[in-house]
């Protein structure tokens, strides 16, 4: 018998699974923002001052018993910092190395987040499988979530820096 | 020197293991997905592979189950986000040596792959 997925079992699912992957890859904390995380169910969000200019946003999807999308916001800034702390590279080689380089890295922290997700959702009893993470760039991005989708926006400091989780799923 | 075979679609992934593995005497070889990776384990017989599950075109699994077909019995180390108990049963009953969770410390893997063949360190 699944466990039912209460509002604090989604939100200590998703805080573990961040913080397990900047503390292990990076040995940085990511740390909730009290009293902001997560902001209240919409279909619409805004960003913090920091996510208004150009961002990545690294997703992972996961389908089975539930289904649905993780989305991780980066500032670029953020993105940098996370592409230097993976890959041992200074910010020069980071800039050098270019686009394609940060966008595999972004899509390696998404699938690492969403797959200590999933499997702690799935150790609930809800059975799903990973999707081959997506990143792309850009300023003024907005999802919308499909009609029936449940919404759960997280927000994170790391180093200062914001950091969103925006989870959007539906059970079968 | 012994060869290491790394496959898994996320160029982060092949370059953090090219890291962890830099001192000890190894050669890493890379592939991107499983039909790669069976190509590669084909031409260059390494001693050992480092195996992700969820990969395009062909995955981990896949993969795993027609080298195996094939008679090839070299170890293999299942590194993936793919914790699921379905995906690990699966691979154990292909026979893999040890299995690692992303995200992971480069101590770690090097850890179990020195449990299936002698890695030593480069000389200074």
């Amino acid at each position: 018998m699944p466990t039912p997925l209460s509002e604090e079992l989604f939100k200590e699912c998703i805080e573990h699974a961040v913080q397990k992957v900047f503390q292990t890859m990076l040995q940085k904390d990511a740390v909730p923002v009290p009293g902001e995380s997560p902001l209240p169910p919409s279909e619409a969000w805004t960003p913090p001052p920091d996510l208004a200019g150009a961002v990545a946003i690294g997703s992972v999807g996961f389908a089975g018993d539930i289904s649905g999308l993780v989305f991780l916001y980066l500032s670029e800034n953020l993105a940098n910092i996370i592409v230097s702390g993976m890959l041992g590279m200074s910010h020069e080689e980071v800039a050098e190395a270019g686009r394609e380089v940060s966008s595999d890295v972004i899509g390696e922290l998404a699938n690492m987040t969403v797959g200590t997700f999933k499997n702690r959702i799935q150790d609930l009893g809800y059975p799903c499988k990973l999707t081959i993470p997506t990143v792309v760039w850009g300023t003024s991005v907005s999802i919308s979530p499909p009609k029936g989708a449940v919404r759960r926006t997280y927000i994170f400091k790391v180093e200062n820096l914001s950091m969103v989780a925006d989870l959007i799923f539906k059970e079968d | 020197m012994h060869k290491l075979l790394t496959i898994d679609d996320s160029k982060t992934i092949r370059l953090i293991l090219a890291r962890a593995f830099k001192e000890y005497d190894c050669a890493l070889i890379e592939a991107a997905n499983g039909e790669e990776g069976l190509k590669a384990a084909a031409e260059q017989k390494p001693d050992i592979i480092i195996l992700d599950i969820t990969m395009p075109n062909m995955d981990g699994i896949e993969m795993l189950t027609r080298l195996r077909a094939t008679g090839d019995k070299t170890p293999v180390i299942m590194l993936t986000a793919e914790g699921g108990a379905n995906s690990v049963e699966k691979a154990q009953h292909l026979g893999i040596s040890d299995y690692i969770a992303k995200p992971f410390q480069n101590d770690a893997i090097v850890g179990k792959v020195q449990k299936v063949i002698p890695l030593a360190k480069k000389a200074a």
